[in-house]
């Protein structure tokens, strides 16, 4: 479904990817793991558009994402969150949901006139999606209230109810369970591989909470410096020499071994 | 009018231009926001020139060095009057305050002063003429101050410790300010400069033309075209600006476009076609356009990353 | 007589500049877009629809939706190269891309026909009114007035139902950053065009509502300080609000108007007077800046109730 081929990206003299590639298959999880500063978010940024790549390619269902505006790519069917949330502050959380639903209707003028019936059932049907939703992230009291005064879980939460509304084919989640309360994280975890098993949608995910990796990833690719230092299952990349070294330390390291308890 | 002649013109107003745009570029950089009271505040030095010079008779080069510091100092109260309460709000809002305080500061002059125009009494100038060119005394200071101000100013910037700061504070504002350099000072210092030069170039541009209440709108689109045209946050490239588009101006009247297009065969020999002086503020309009169509960082402009 | 004369010619103004200030609303409150070049919708407006009607003999009616539409390509136009643009940079492009239209009026006289000594600096007069012979000198300002309140209900109804639907929604995300609208898979720069031409449109109607209510136009009419007055009318009524915007550009023709009569009673001259009221609107946009963000009327929280009566009302 996504294929990243030898990507490489600098700012200003910094490389931050270096030869990146990968390939992810269409209805997996796959975890995208890695230091601060392994190059995670960028990788993300350029997959979704919204940075440009200096060398390599990126194919998505066989089509070549080259010099794409992110709106088109998000069109293709690759949504994403952002890292720190990006929640128009002013519109309540429900405007938020109804928001993403692609090619609405009553987004074009002409149509706001001509067609109001048909946005109207279209209305109809995203507001029972969107409660849906709203139940499944525990954001459902909270929809009527500003976005700008919800929690930075809450903004987490927020963020992936959003981009669920829009359906897309590969999701790319940026740590989704930061900042989420255990249990949430439970349902989250139940919720993610759903989407997988019951809608076909493929993801990546780019985690810190391994636990969480390892409960929902069918691979994990762990990027060091901008590099791909490895590639595997969750239990192969636990057991990575490389991997330990470079990347945990502390108490991830202990999070990794204890990760039954 | 002969070529030298408007080489001249184009340095004399690139001069003048310089020091506003150099003061924008700085405000810019450092407070975060577009200033549309930015070329109101030169007025203000414009106008306190002239009450020292008219009403209470001073001669003009001290009524000028006077008024620009008085009016640099007046600009840190008015930024802690209001810009200050304003530090983390979106730059967009701090916009249009700065909108509205041109507005006021502007008709405020206005209310005083009525709308007709005034002139400095400046002693009489005997114009340098020469086969190819005039240019007056005044023509001559106007470029030798625009000139020791960008001096001074480099100066300051490489070789003071505020320099040193105002640098820090401009390639990354939160390091600066964790580091311990006071950044409530140097945005103190900051208006000072900006303003004070700005208000010189409006003096000099008032001693060269003449004194008007909406001075300062005519040419805040120049001067703004040429603190994007440099980027912003680049003195260097705010002169460079300066100089692009009093070139542009100067020579966008003079040049004869009937001439190129007879060459091209677009039109008949000896049709003269001139872009009319009313469309002036036009160049430099589309001068901005194209810049920020080709190259929104400006020329000189700092990387944005993405 | 002359008092109710009086307050219909005020509600004209407040009916043609509440157009204007709903337009500026949608344009900046609602989307994000500072236009500091507002008035130049007005003027193109007036200007084309004053040519129209007058130099090529169109009915009235061809006059308002031939500003309309003059106006409303000039901002779709304008917004092509620029509407990417940070919003800073916007505003000094759209600054001067108003003075340049009113330059090019000032400069270009043969618009108003062979006539030397119309248009250009001299203006354009002799605009007919539309209808005037079918009614009397005393009842026709309130015709006048019936025709400006209707494009101001209509104004109002197309902004507010466009500001209530998706599309709403739309622009409103693009008001606080293009990355969330873009990663929605929102065409921000198509939104952002369509929000000028619309915005332009409606400037343009208030234009040829303004020129022919007076019967002349010059480029003197047209000057920045419109463009501001605007600002003040939706700072103060009330950022995305679209009641807001109308009460502001009550409030402000209000006060615009009624501090005429204060050279009755204080000695002090027309400039000083007209440059007072100035200095006024300026330190009231300031103050409206540090302390009322929102305006007098807040920016309307689209609760569920809201959504559901849209949704599934008759």
């Amino acid at each position: 479904m996504l294929r990243v081929e030898k990507v490489y990206k600098s700012f200003g003299g910094i490389l931050a990817l270096f030869g990146v590639s990968f390939e992810v298959e269409a209805n997996t999880i796959t975890g995208l793991i890695g230091p601060n500063g392994s190059g995670k978010s960028t990788l993300f940024n350029i997959i979704s558009g919204f940075y440009s790549k200096d060398r390599g390619e990126i194919y998505f269902q066989g089509k070549k994402l080259r010099n794409i505006e992110p709106y088109k790519i998000a069109l293709m069917g690759v949504g994403r969150t952002f890292q720190i949330s990006e929640a128009p502050e002013k519109m309540t959380v429900l405007e938020n949901l109804l928001l993403a639903p692609k090619n609405q209707t009553g987004e074009s003028v002409l149509n706001v006139f001509l067609h109001p019936l048909r946005i109207k059932n279209e209305s109809k049907q995203h507001l029972e999606k969107a409660y849906e939703i709203l139940h499944l992230v525990q954001l459902y009291d909270l929809m009527n209230e500003y976005a700008g005064n919800l929690s930075g879980g809450q903004k987490k939460l927020l963020s992936l109810a959003r981009i669920l509304m829009s359906d897309p084919l590969l999701l790319l989640l940026d740590e989704p369970t930061a900042g989420v309360n255990p249990t949430l994280i439970k349902d989250l975890i139940v919720a993610i591989k759903n989407l997988r098993d019951e809608k076909g949608v493929t993801i990546l995910v780019v985690e810190h909470n391994m636990k969480v990796i390892s409960e929902i990833c069918d691979r994990v690719i762990v990027l060091d410096f901008g590099k791909k230092l490895a590639e595997g299952t969750p239990e192969e990349i636990k057991r990575n020499e490389k991997v330990l070294e470079a990347y945990l330390s502390g108490s991830t390291k202990r999070e990794f071994f204890h990760e039954n308890t | 009018m002969t070529f030298t002649q408007v080489v001249i013109n184009s340095i004399v107003r690139a001069s003048e231009l310089a020091l506003l745009s150099l003061g924008l570029t700085i405000v810019y950089d450092i407070l975060r926001f577009a200033n549309f009271a930015h070329t109101e505040f030169a007025v203000v030095g414009v106008y306190v020139a002239l009450f020292l010079n008219l009403t209470l008779g001073l001669p003009i080069v001290p009524a000028a060095v006077i008024a620009s510091i008085a009016t640099g100092l007046f600009s840190i109260a008015v930024d802690r009057a209001i810009f200050k309460k304003m530090r983390s709000t979106s730059g967009i809002i701090v916009m249009v305050t700065s909108l509205g305080l041109a507005i006021a500061l502007r008709n405020t002059i206005r209310a005083i002063y009525g709308a007709t125009a005034q002139n400095y009494s400046v002693p009489l100038q005997k114009p340098i003429m020469t086969e190819f060119f005039r240019i007056t005394p005044l023509q001559i200071w106007i470029i030798a101050t625009g000139a020791a101000a960008m001096v001074l100013f480099h100066l300051l910037l490489h070789h003071t410790k505020l320099g040193k700061a105002m640098r820090a504070a401009s390639d990354d504002p939160d390091l600066a300010q964790a580091s311990g350099i006071a950044t409530e000072k140097i945005i103190t210092y900051v208006w000072f400069i900006a303003i004070t030069f700005a208000s010189l170039g409006g003096i000099l541009i008032g001693m060269e033309t003449y004194i008007l209440p909406y001075m300062g709108f005519a040419i805040i689109v120049p001067v703004f075209c040429a603190t994007i045209m440099g980027g912003i946050g680049n003195p260097y490239g705010a002169m460079l600006g300066a100089l692009v588009l009093g070139f542009a101006e100067n020579f966008g009247l003079y040049i004869n476009f009937g001439k190129i297009l007879s060459l091209g065969g677009l039109l008949g020999q000896n049709k003269g076609l001139f872009i009319p002086t009313g469309y002036k503020p036009a160049i430099s309009f589309v001068i901005l356009i194209v810049v920020l169509l080709i190259r929104p960082r400006g020329i000189l402009g700092k990387k944005k990353e993405g | 007589m002359g008092l109710i004369n009086f307050l219909v010619y005020l509600a004209i103004m407040m009916g043609i500049y509440g157009i204007l200030s709903l337009s500026l609303n949608l344009q900046y409150g609602f989307t994000g877009l500072a236009n500091f070049g507002q008035v130049a919708f007005f003027c193109l407006g007036a200007y084309a629809s004053t040519i129209l009607v007058l130099v090529f003999h169109m009915p009235f009616i061809v006059g308002l939706f031939g500003g309309m539409a003059v106006a409303a390509l000039f901002g779709f136009v304008i917004a092509i190269p620029t509407a990417d643009l940070k919003e800073d940079y916007w505003a000094i492009v759209t600054l001067a891309a108003a003075e340049i239209v009113r330059i090019f009026f000032l400069n270009e006289d043969w618009v108003a026909g062979p006539d030397p000594y119309i248009g250009g600096a001299f203006g354009i007069g002799g605009i007919p009114q539309p209808l005037r012979s079918l009614f009397s000198p005393h009842t026709y300002p309130f015709f006048y007035l019936a025709l400006v309140l209707v494009c101001l209900f209509a104004t109002y109804i197309i902004i507010n139902t466009l500001t209530a639907s998706p599309f709403g929604r739309v622009i409103k995300s693009i008001r606080e950053g293009d990355n969330l609208p873009q990663a929605l898979g929102k065409d921000v720069k198509r939104f952002r065009l369509k929000v000028m031409a619309l915005g332009g449109g409606f400037g343009g109607v208030a234009g040829c509502l303004w020129a022919h209510f007076h019967g002349f136009v010059s480029p003197e009419q047209f000057m920045p300080l419109e463009t501001f007055i605007v600002w003040a009318m939706v700072i103060v009524g009330g950022k995305a609000n679209n009641k807001g915007a109308i009460f502001g550009a009550v409030v402000i023709v209000i006060f615009y108007n009624c501090t005429r009569f204060l050279k009755d009673y204080i000695p002090i001259e027309e400039v000083t007077l007209a440059s007072l009221r100035m200095v006024a609107i300026g330190i009231l946009i300031v103050v409206a800046m540090l302390f009322m963000k929102e305006g007098l009327v807040k920016e309307k929280r689209i609760k569920e109730s809201i959504v559901l009566k849209k949704a599934c009302s008759e």
